[in-house]
């Protein structure tokens, strides 16, 4: 990317840990060894994303990506490494600056009914960050409130109404809605669309494209599934375990995938071309992240996997123009 | 003809009236065959699979139709006569695998009771018979993993439980509901060729009920589909995808993403599922089709429209004959 992004992430790792008990302290003490348990969720990830773009964050369950797309959107701080946001680092901002940018970055989340407030009307789960911010006026929240809701696909007439009335889509409209009245120029979207019907999914598909166009809305797309990023990203980021394995333009990752793992997880996905065909098997379980193993992590399900793989972690490298891959096949060659 | 369904309609008595959660569904499923029932939620299609194991409990009751399992009415036999064969000759694979295992019983206690409650055998011969299920399935060390309790197995693996514990008595049809939501693709994939597997090593018939078309497509022979309550389309795979007849099954289809050309909008279904206590009358469909008509508004009827390949629709996609 030639301009800075406008979001980047450098070196960033989070660990989730539990404190030592007083027991544990009190075994260490004494020479008892207890090790602490803890969780590499983010393991040195660096990502950029430029103005405008949709970057597709792909990944198993527990790989770490809802982890990483917390991050971005400053929810929770990383362990190690740098957030820059334009350029700035966003990692200790003072409290004023905090309140200032906030609303710049906005989440969507998997589930609406437990992201809305089931005690709030909608008119003012979309009308109290705006006032909070002083974005709009007291006197204009009602029409700037159906603005909103105009947008997002919804009846202003229903803004009396309470979450719990309203069918999964148009919650999930509820949600967006709310992200956008505050102007953010991002969203981080983590699974905005897994729990609807195809049908419903493919409405809400369509209202992020358009908002896209018509706001200049920057997104970072974290999903389980490989279709809604394919069609919707740019760019798309391949996580496992923690780490970012492969990154790359959406077309050339579909058509020529370069790590092992995106080309399993490919294979794997069912597509409605294909009729009654055997599945592409990868073996083996995702391993615990409390225990990720030595090496690339991919490794002990790799089907290329050789002596390397299990000692030393690959770097993320460029492997063709814009396209990253961490893999130790790709020494080979090169 | 393993499985034979005619007509059947499940209702739900509530306060509100009468909710036709299952209307007058008809299909079969032969032996050794995988039929794909796909619909979204509140389709009804787990009820119909409830249906068929009689699993259904008030205020839900089956208000009408046949279900003709190897010549016998399961909606006429006695419960007695119903306990006999399900988890014998009728198995069922739930999306949560917690809703087969009892989280407080090991994994063998569990398999042991299963075998022994519909067969005479030794205790030595459950376990051996269990151990081996469970190798079937491609759960690792099965010996050890007898011994385990189900919150010591990862989700797929605990699917792989429930998939062994469903195959035990070699049964004649299993229903399996969403089995493989839940799961990441890669262990989706592993499961579905396990299914594959079995099924025909053992020439059991499935019934597959899933809101997604793509693995249907991978799986299935068959595929019905459900909507509000009434099968709306069914045939073989290749037919209905290739050749959708009804609109629905059509916005079904074009609205996979993948279908769609990159970045462009995905052609969807306009409108929301209504609500099944709240139908238009005629066709349920009629408010989100872009091809409805005047003759809409009274009920289609199940026609065969193409050869093996029916559709409940007065006005289909792909005639063959005029009746635009």
């Amino acid at each position: 990317m030639s301009h800075v992004p406008m979001v980047e992430i450098l070196n960033v790792s989070k660990r989730f840990g539990k404190a030592p008990t007083f027991g544990d302290r009190l075994a260490r003490r004494f020479g008892g060894y207890r090790p602490q348990k803890t969780v590499h969720a983010i393991d040195g990830v660096d990502l950029g994303i430029a103005k405008g773009q949709i970057l597709g964050l792909v990944g198993e369950s527990g790989c770490g990506k809802s982890t990483l797309g917390r991050i971005v959107a400053g929810i929770i701080p990383p362990t190690e490494g740098v957030v820059r946001w334009h350029g700035d680092n966003a990692n200790r901002p003072s409290q004023v600056e905090v309140r200032r940018a906030k609303p710049g970055i906005q989440m969507i989340f998997q589930d609406p009914m437990s992201s809305l407030n089931p005690r709030m009307r909608v008119a003012e789960i979309v009308g109290e960050a705006p006032l909070v911010h002083g974005l709009v006026p007291r006197r204009d929240i009602n029409a700037y409130v159906d603005e909103q809701l105009v947008r997002a696909g919804l009846d202003p007439a229903y803004k009396k109404r309470y979450p719990h009335q309203f069918s999964g889509g148009q919650r999930q409209r509820i949600s967006i809605a709310r992200a956008l009245a505050v102007q953010p120029e991002f969203l981080v979207c983590d699974e905005s669309v897994a729990a609807l019907d195809v049908s419903i999914q493919a409405q809400v598909i369509n209202l992020f494209m358009k908002l896209r166009d018509e706001l200049n809305l920057t997104y970072l797309f974290i999903s389980h599934d490989l279709g809604v990023v394919e069609h919707l990203s740019d760019r798309v980021a391949i996580m496992y375990l923690g780490r970012i394995v492969e990154e790359a333009p959406t077309e050339e990752i579909f058509a020529m995938a370069n790590h092992p793992y995106t080309q399993s997880l490919l294979a794997a996905v069912p597509r409605i071309e294909n009729r009654k065909s055997s599945f592409a098997v990868v073996k083996g379980e995702i391993p615990s992240p409390f225990s990720p193993p030595t090496g690339c992590h991919f490794h002990p399900r790799c089907p290329h996997a050789f002596a390397r793989c299990r000692s030393e972690r690959p770097a993320i490298r460029q492997i063709a123009a814009s396209h990253f891959s961490a893999c130790h096949l790709n020494d080979g060659s090169a | 003809m393993t499985i034979e369904v005619r007509d059947l309609s499940t209702h739900f008595r509530l306060s509100a009236g009468t909710i036709k959660a299952v209307d007058g569904v008809s299909l079969s499923v032969r032996r050794g065959q995988i039929l794909g029932l796909v619909g979204e939620s509140g389709s009804g299609k787990t009820v119909t699979g409830f249906s068929i194991m009689r699993l259904v409990e008030s205020p839900g009751f089956i208000a009408g139709g046949n279900i003709l399992f190897q010549g016998t009415d399961l909606a006429r036999i006695s419960e007695e006569e119903m306990r006999r064969l399900r988890g014998n000759r009728i198995a069922m694979i739930f999306q949560d695998p917690m809703m087969t295992l009892n989280p407080v019983l090991r994994i063998d206690t569990q398999m042991v009771e299963t075998i022994r409650a519909h067969e005479k055998t030794s205790r030595e011969e459950a376990l051996r018979r269990a151990r081996d299920a469970l190798g079937m399935v491609g759960i690792p060390s099965p010996e050890e993993r007898l011994k385990a309790y189900p919150h010591q197995f990862s989700g797929g693996m605990r699917q792989r439980v429930a998939i062994a514990i469903a195959f035990l008595h070699k049964p004649d049809l299993i229903i399996a509901d969403e089995p493989t939501t839940a799961l990441d693709v890669t262990i989706q994939g592993q499961i579905l060729a396990e299914v594959q597997k079995l099924t025909s090593k053992f020439g059991t018939s499935l019934i597959w009920i899933s809101h997604d078309l793509s693995v249907v497509a991978a799986l299935a022979d068959e595929i019905a589909v459900m909507y509000a309550g009434r099968l709306v389309e069914q045939g073989k795979v290749g037919e209905v995808l290739d050749h959708p007849l009804h609109p629905y099954t059509k916005g079904l289809i074009d609205s996979v993403p993948n279908r769609n050309r990159r970045g462009a909008a995905l052609n969807q279904i306009k409108g929301m599922t209504p609500s099944l206590a709240d139908l238009p009358e005629g066709c349920s469909f009629r408010t989100r089709c872009p091809r409805e008509a005047e003759i809409c508004k009274q009920v289609p009827l199940t026609r065969e429209w193409l050869h093996d390949h029916t559709a409940r629709c007065h006005r289909p996609y792909h005639p063959t004959e005029d009746f635009t």
